[in-house]
């Protein structure tokens, strides 16, 4: 039996149980059936005006009308670029370089003025039509079903490629592997530009269950939030461990007041041991994993249930075993392998292991290799195996972590420098239980008529939202009269990183 | 006088800026001195200090908004 596509297989439902819900956002439901119609109608239309299988930019927030995007483009033979609405314009241009592309699904208002592709306004052009969709020309085997776009050390955003095997590698393990409940609600929180964002949409819709959107406005205002939260009767719960720290502020975040919830899925950063010990006292009997994984490698690879004994017995917690059709390696500079308990680089190879950067050759080649004959990505991170159980221990370069998000500090350094108040710039982060907690820019400025330093700080960061995404954005601004550089010319981070981070 | 001290200083680390000091009426949502990510910060910060309990799910962004209202909310959860 030849084994259907993921479009295909998530169009089943429609035709089994077409009145499921896969999508509710307060009253407003959509059920399976409305995925496949809606999602069939807009193929049609992108199948009228795109002949070429260039990718298709998809425009928008945490919208219905996006996953019908994702989907009308994997029909059409189209991988999609998922764009957040809060992308700053300078910054989508970046990628509209990179990308080269066969036009725009907007679901928000696609803010670049003169557009040289042709923009769809997604659902404006809807057109009911009775016609089903020929998945002859659907995505799969190696065909790119999305690329997800990612901070690049040269300020320039990198384009992960996953194709339709990756993705069907990764929610494969996940269907499988983690024990959800049927037909459950999932969180969809992080947004769609964000590959966590692929932990819930596909595992709920691959599985008849339904998304339930917490969009950003209501993140941000946490009086709505702890209103809204338990009102989403939610089973499965899928962010990343700074969001969960956000609600565990709450006294009321417990599994008392949240009955509901059955499953914690974490990703995208350090779970560190007090988040998880806090939450497990809180949902004494609902299963936590951690999980870790690059988005190179599709979302995540790796996953181990936290429970009582793994947090007495390690202080700091692992991030998993690797899943079954994937291998951790930790290497040597000279990638050969270490023995067990060395700390190395982490090389992941695995069907889920993307191709490569989207027309970026040279970074691709840096980052990209065979290892036994299966495509392997080296992360760049750094670990240690017990027995098959991996454990994290920091980064061979300046990538960080912050709230989930994957920053180049360089990328910020770039667009930091860029600004003309700025003379010469580096950004250093600050940790707390080995986790980045905050930025901070140092800065030597140039001369400029503000009366005080706040002013000055406030006017670069007027700049910088203009190239940065807000997370990138320092918190903190300290004005020194010079940085020191090392031989090579170079800022000296790790004195001012040691500075920052006393032990 | 203690407990300013105390807010201040949390304040002054967070913004990285000392103007929280000379000016407790800076409004700090405005001036772009704190975002979401650092009011998490700060409450976090508060309520390990001063050994109190911030009811986050009440929170208010404009009863938080400067130095001043900030030391008034803290007195007041210490009562």
């Amino acid at each position: 039996m030849v084994k259907l596509s993921i479009v295909e297989r998530i169009d089943q439902w429609a035709m089994q149980d077409g009145e499921r819900i896969c999508y509710q956002e307060h009253a407003q439901n959509y059920t399976y059936s409305d995925l496949k119609k809606d999602s069939d109608a807009l193929a049609k239309i992108i199948q009228n005006r795109w002949q070429n299988p260039l990718p298709i930019i998809v425009f928008g927030g945490l919208d219905y009308e996006m996953l019908v995007s994702f989907l009308a483009c994997a029909k059409t033979g189209h991988a999609y670029i998922p764009l957040d609405l809060y992308t700053p314009v300078e910054r989508i241009e970046l990628i509209t370089q990179v990308a080269d592309y066969a036009g725009i699904l907007a679901i928000a208002e696609w803010p670049i003025a003169n557009e040289a592709k042709e923009i769809i306004s997604y659902p404006d052009a809807y057109e009911q039509t009775a016609d089903v969709v020929d998945l002859g020309q659907c995505v799969k085997g190696r065909d790119n079903f999305y690329i997800i776009f990612t901070s690049g050390t040269t300020g320039i955003p990198k384009g992960v490629q996953i194709s339709h095997d990756n993705l069907a590698s990764f929610t494969d393990w996940l269907v499988t592997d983690f024990q959800f409940p049927e037909s459950a609600r999932f969180l969809s929180q992080a947004p769609y530009s964000f590959d966590l964002s692929v932990m819930d949409i596909y595992p709920a819709l691959l599985s008849g269950g339904c998304l339930v959107p917490l969009k950003k406005k209501i993140v941000g205002d946490f009086k709505q939030l702890f209103l809204e939260l338990p009102k989403l009767a939610l089973d499965v719960w899928v962010s990343t461990p700074s969001f969960l720290d956000i609600c565990l502020m709450d006294a009321a975040f417990t599994a008392e007041k949240l009955p509901t919830i059955q499953c914690f899925l974490f990703c995208g950063e350090e779970l560190t041991h007090g988040t998880a010990e806090k939450l497990q006292q809180r949902f004494p009997s609902a299963t936590i994993y951690n999980t870790y994984g690059p988005t190179e490698a599709t979302v995540a690879v790796t996953q181990v249930k936290i429970t009582k004994e793994i947090l007495e017995k390690y202080p700091r917690l692992p991030i998993g075993y690797a899943k079954a059709d994937t291998t951790i390696t930790v290497i040597d500079e000279r990638n050969q392998a270490l023995p067990a308990e060395q700390v190395g680089e982490i090389l992941i190879s695995g069907p889920s292991v993307s191709k490569g950067y989207l027309n970026n050759p040279e970074k691709t080649e840096l980052a990209f290799t065979k290892y036994n004959g299966q495509p392997a990505y080296r992360t760049g991170d750094l670990g240690s195996l017990e027995q098959g159980l991996l454990f994290y221990k920091g980064r061979k370069d300046f990538q960080v972590k912050l709230h989930g998000y994957r920053i180049e500090l360089e990328d910020i350094e770039h667009h930091l420098m860029a600004v003309d108040y700025v003379k010469l710039a580096t950004v250093v982060p600050k940790y707390q239980e080995e986790k980045v907690q905050q930025l901070i820019a140092y800065v030597v400025p140039n001369e400029h008529t503000f009366e005080k330093e706040y002013q000055l700080t406030k006017a670069i960061k007027e700049e910088l939202k203009k190239t940065l995404m807000d997370y990138m954005i320092p918190q903190k601004f300290v004005y020194v009269e010079r940085l020191e550089l090392t031989q090579n010319g170079k800022v000296n981070r790790k004195k001012l990183r040691d500075e920052v981070n006393p032990e | 006088m203690e407990t300013q001290d105390k807010v201040l200083a949390i304040l002054e680390e967070i913004t990285g800026t000392d103007e929280v000091r000379d000016n407790l009426e800076v409004e700090l949502f405005d001036e772009g001195l704190l975002d979401s990510l650092g009011s998490v910060q700060l409450l976090v910060e508060l309520e390990s200090e001063f050994a109190i309990e911030v009811p986050v799910s009440e929170f208010e962004r404009s009863e938080w908004a400067t130095p001043q209202k900030i030391i008034e909310q803290v007195v007041r959860l210490q009562e």
